[in-house]
């Protein structure tokens, strides 16, 4: 089961106690783009094997959405972020 | 020898003071507290305990644990029943009624054990090869009439369970010598310490094992231990606890036993996270091939040394000893010591290789080397066994026979991690490879058969995690003196006899013959055997007879143990029943029910609920004592004088601030930044692929100031998928998302007299119809209380919502449904209330909508084309499989002959007759009172373009006629809801 610690509330989370948000970073774009930008915002996921940037939410705890680099390998969870803020590993990791 | 059957006169860690009387197949036996099943089944003389699975081969008792492949018993104690258990993991207790799992009429005398002779037919994969003719499904019920292990029985449970969570710094699995050792040595280290031990008594094979620690009995030692450890403030011990499962993130999974003298009454189910695993669950022995290995009376040279000094119980009369390594020298001086005749060791090593020789000889005992069994015989038990070596053949008499083959390691957890065993050639075992990070391996598990080395071992894992934690606490090193287990033992093929005699997995039936079959037809990798043959697969799990398997495959193909690997190691160690981990999931308990407010007022005027998520009235009992009788009354009142109808469930958003209009708009399809204060507009809300996600009415009371209205069903939904767009999208929006669905009553009022109802309610503002206005809000007083008043319709009738907070809702719905004078205001429930609404062809989400459907497709295209600005959805609906002709569009339905159902299948144009293909389907459907026709709505391919045409609906198992027609069958100008 993952463990993530929760960087607005503080608590390490269990799995079960978290919503998983899918890939982080997805920018949403503009209705003027084409309609291959569109589809790949909506369907297009780079589903690695390895170093992950992913959203999660502490909905059993304090609600908040935040930001997790997770290896899918292992679950080894290399930085947990909030939005506002930046990741070194992130950064390390692109 | 023997006093009684076969307890031995003195000697176990039995209670012989108390006798415990239990039944075996209905015959009345005793024992004595302390005894486990199969001790006592022994102690009793019971031989045969139970069938074989495909042979019927009469079978005993082979281990005295999980490991053991044979003893499998259905049993019902004070508390329960468990259909397929292994004697040796049951505490006996008083009154328990055990049943062997196969065998007809019993398990001595079976008529199934003729299958032996047609034996050749069974061979592995003999269903894909042997049955084919003419079919399978000629044999196939027999077959598995013939199968399987214990029936289950619908008893009363009366064993409690519960669950528990924790959190250790160490968790340590096995209370042997190993853990016992590395808990001793972390005390004083600050480390809250969890050791699990699945026997009831901490110690292990010092139980069992004849040792000397600090000059004391190992069990002596174990004892004081045991003592030491539980003054320790920081140390948790659970005997009779096994940790079932290894899970990413160090996260266990332990099920824990408490038993009395009548059988277990109670489990928990421990869920427990370690920052460090220390695994010593020490190691199982194996077994050895030989012709007839199988038969009652022989067993792994272990159980007997620990069915002697555990138990007190003498596994045989005269007792020889087959084994490729030291330890079977053991159980010889166990048994000489225990008063019990030795008719041989037989070793397949020469005299050299043999440390414990020497001590054999001082006793007497013969000692046979470069020997092997070529045969066994004895039907119900063994009775002689015939040795060769290189110059003789002998046949020995002996009614028990111990062998040994070496030990495997109980690597099963690190498994679970994904932790692939290494084979480590110079002890003949597989042990744990590359474990995860902060586990510790200590003693027997990573084959260590050396005590002393072990106490190191467990003295370096201690002072490793104590590093952690500056050192604190002092490693503990017991001295030892004992005889040693010797140096493991390679696993060794037999090189005479016949190999279909020779079992290897004896729970499944799976012989040498069956590998060597499989191994020709090409199914040499470990997995693909498995499968094939079976191996490893019964509730036993193979844990005596995997590595025997492997080693034979591994000598057919010419590979290496490490080259063939072992299988994939999965959880649970042993079963868990299901009872556990439901916990008390069930019944009542398995959700909470989930109540109005106002539940009282209902049960009064007898409402019928059905659960949606609330507890909500179907229909009333009061109104009429069948159900489409009063959910026609139901309609009727509404449609006549007035219904009223609870909507509490309906759910509730407040959003505010400065951007709580634009926030709100980018949800909804519809323009809420023109939205006024006091004014209600009905729109949907789309995922960002243009799916319709929701429905509801969006309301007003403020310019900063909205609340939101989602469907019952997606009210958590919708406030989670708001809260999301706004941390992750939209941070900077000055808005707040504030879920209050619980917090409000709502209650409907509908009909032509609704207005003169609500005015009984004495509200402190103006409801005329010019004053208050369909699709409008206002704040005030109704009733004394303050409420919010909402002139909305899902019916076509004038309809006020009125909305009080929850706590004065009961009193607000009785007085409304009191209300005196003409009125008669009717309760209406959730039938009637959607058959209104399916008049008036409003939409259900969820029902006339599916994963598919977008706003362009339920006649929203005129109000998506008029938005200016972007909102979630809008850029999809610009995509082909939007735009497409080929969209299934919501429309009517009148039946013109028959009655519409739910699912029924809109034919293709040209076709009358089923099978055909089919263009749509009914998504909602009843008869309609007050049309006076079955209506319905549907998803119908361009249905928007056909209005007026005729189709084919197959409806009750035949294709009936309706007419497409817009979907607001009743008052289609709205003149009723503007009243």
């Amino acid at each position: 089961m993952i463990l993530i610690r929760c960087p607005y509330c503080g608590e390490l989370r269990t799995e079960d106690e978290l919503t998983y948000g899918g890939e982080a970073n997805i920018a949403r774009p503009a209705e003027t783009v084409s309609d291959e930008a569109w589809t790949d915002y909506l369907f297009m996921r780079t589903n690695p094997k390895g170093i992950h940037q992913e959203q999660w939410c502490c909905s059993a705890g304090c609600g908040q959405w935040f930001k997790v680099v997770r290896d899918t390998v292992s679950h080894r969870i290399l930085d947990v972020w909030k939005f506002e803020e930046v990741s070194q590993a992130a950064e390390e990791v692109a | 020898m023997t006093t009684h059957g076969y307890r031995l006169p003195s000697g176990g860690r039995i209670d012989r003071t108390r006798t415990i009387a239990f039944e075996f197949n209905g015959r009345r036996l005793s024992g004595h507290p302390g005894d486990t099943l199969a001790s006592a089944l022994m102690a009793n003389g019971v031989d045969i305990i139970g069938r074989s699975f495909k042979y019927r081969r009469p079978r005993g008792l082979y281990g005295a644990g999980v490991e053991d492949p044979n003893s499998m018993v259905a049993v019902r104690d004070a508390y329960g029943y468990e259909p397929a258990l292994r004697a040796g993991q049951v505490r006996l207790g008083d009154g328990m009624q055990a049943w062997s799992v196969r065998g007809w009429p019993s398990a001595v005398f079976d008529v199934g054990g003729g299958v032996q002779l047609v034996s050749g037919l069974l061979n592995a994969g003999f269903y894909y090869k042997t049955f084919k003719w003419p079919s399978w499904s000629w044999f196939e019920p027999w077959i598995r009439r013939a199968t399987g292990f214990g029936c289950p029985q619908a008893v009363d449970e009366n064993r409690k369970v519960h669950h528990r969570h924790a959190t250790y710094d160490v968790l340590i699995v096995g209370g042997g010598p190993a853990g016992l050792a590395t808990a001793r040595s972390l005390i004083g280290s600050g480390l809250r310490v969890f050791l699990a031990e699945d026997q009831p008594q901490l110690g292990g094979s010092l139980n069992w094992e004849a040792a000397l620690i600090d000059g004391q009995s190992g069990s002596a030692w174990a004892a004081s231990m045991a003592r030491t450890l539980a003054e320790d403030s920081h140390t948790t011990i659970l005997t009779s606890t096994t940790v079932t499962g290894a899970y990413e993130n160090d996260h266990f999974v332990l099920v824990q036993s408490f038993w009395d003298d009548r059988g277990v009454h109670t489990e928990c189910l421990w869920k427990l996270r370690a920052h460090h695993v220390v695994l010593a669950t020490g190691m199982i022995e194996r077994p050895l091939l030989f012709p007839d290995n199988d038969r009652p009376g022989i067993m792994l040279s272990g159980t007997v040394r620990r069915m002697i000094n555990e138990f007190g119980v003498a596994p045989a009369r005269r007792m020889a000893i087959y084994t490729n390594n030291d330890s079977g020298y053991l159980t010889a001086l166990a048994a000489y010591r225990a008063g019990m005749a030795i008719a041989a060791v037989v070793d397949t090593r020469s005299a050299e290789a043999a440390m414990h020789a020497t001590l054999s000889k001082e006793m007497g005992i013969p000692c046979l080397f470069d020997a092997q069994i070529q045969a066994t015989a004895g039907y119900r038990r063994l009775a002689t066994i015939t040795v060769r070596q290189v110059s003789a053949v002998t046949k020995i008499a002996c009614d028990g026979l111990a062998v040994s083959g070496g030990f495997s390691p109980c690597v099963h957890l690190a498994g679970h991690r994904g932790s692939k065993p290494v084979y480590d050639p110079t002890c003949g075992a597989f042990v744990p490879g590359d474990v995860p990070e902060r586990w510790h391996v200590v003693g027997g598990v990573k084959a260590t058969l050396d005590l002393s080395a072990t106490f190191a071992d467990a003295g370096a894992v201690a002072h490793t995690i104590r590093a952690g934690r500056g050192g604190l606490g002092s490693a503990h090193s017991p001295r030892v003196d004992v005889l040693s287990l010797g140096t493991g033992a390679i696993p060794t093929q037999p090189s005479v006899g016949s190999s279909s005699r020779m079992w290897v997995d004896f729970q499944n039936d799976v012989k040498a013959s069956d590998i060597e079959l499989a191994a020709r037809e090409g199914y040499v990798a470990i997995e693909h055997l498995k499968r094939y043959t079976t191996l490893g697969m019964g509730t036993d799990q193979g844990r005596t007879s995997n590595v025997v398997g492997l080693s034979l495959l591994a000598a057919l193909t010419n590979r290496t143990l490490s080259e063939v690997g072992t299988t994939t190691f999965r959880p649970p160690y042993t079963a868990i029943r299901l009872g556990t981990i439901a916990n008390a999931r069930r019944g009542d308990l398995f959700k909470p029910r989930r109540l109005f407010p106002t539940h009282g007022v209902h049960e009064n005027r007898s409402a019928v609920f059905e659960d949606f998520g609330w507890e909500r009235p179907d229909w009333y009992r009061s109104n009429a004592n069948e159900r489409e009788a009063a959910v026609a009354l139901e309609m009727a009142a509404v449609r006549n004088h007035v219904g009223v109808f609870d909507a509490s469930s309906l759910g509730k958003i407040e959003v505010t601030g400065p951007d709580a209009a634009k926030f709100l708009s980018r949800f909804y399809v519809s323009n809420l930044m023109t939205l006024k204060p006091e004014r209600v507009r009905y729109s949907v809300m789309l995922k960002e692929d243009g799916v319709i996600f929701d429905d509801g009415v969006v309301s007003c009371l403020s310019d900063n100031h909205f609340l939101a209205s989602p469907t019952s069903g997606n009210a958590e939904a919708v406030a989670a998928w708001f809260e999301r767009w706004r941390q992750t999208e939209w941070p900077t929006m000055q808005v707040a998302i504030s879920p209050v669905t619980a917090n409000w009553t709502s209650i409907a009022l509908a009909g032509p007299l609704a207005r003169a109802l609500l005015a009984r309610l004495q509200p402190d503002f103006d409801i005329s119809n010019d004053a208050f206005p369909h699709m409008q809000i206002r704040e005030g007083t109704v009733g004394g209380v303050s409420a919010r008043v909402a002139r909305i319709s899902f019916t076509g009738e004038l309809q006020f919502e009125v909305s009080v907070q929850a706590r004065y809702a009961s009193s607000l719905l009785s007085t409304v449904l009191t209300a005196e004078g003409d009125l008669e205001p009717r309760p209406v429930g959730l039938e009637a209330w959607l058959r209104l609404r399916l008049e008036k062809g409003y939409l259900h989400v969820g029902s006339d909508t599916n994963g598919r459907t977008t706003p362009l497709d339920i006649g929203m295209g005129g109000i998506v084309a008029k938005r200016q600005d972007d909102f979630i959805g809008k850029r999809s609906l610009k995509l082909a499989f939007a735009t497409s002709s080929e969209r299934e569009q919501l429309v009517g339905l009148r039946a013109l002959d028959g009655s519409l159902e739910v699912g029924g299948r809109i034919l293709s144009r040209g076709h009358t007759q089923v099978p055909c293909p089919t263009e749509g389907y009914v998504t909602s459907a009843c008869f309609s009172p007050s049309v006076g026709e079955s209506i319905g709505l549907a998803l119908i391919q361009r249905g928007h373009t056909r209005d007026g045409e005729v189709v084919k609906v197959f409806c009750g198992g035949t294709p009936i006629s309706c007419r497409i027609s817009n979907p607001i069958f009743y008052d289609p100008t709205n003149q009723r809801l503007q009243a």
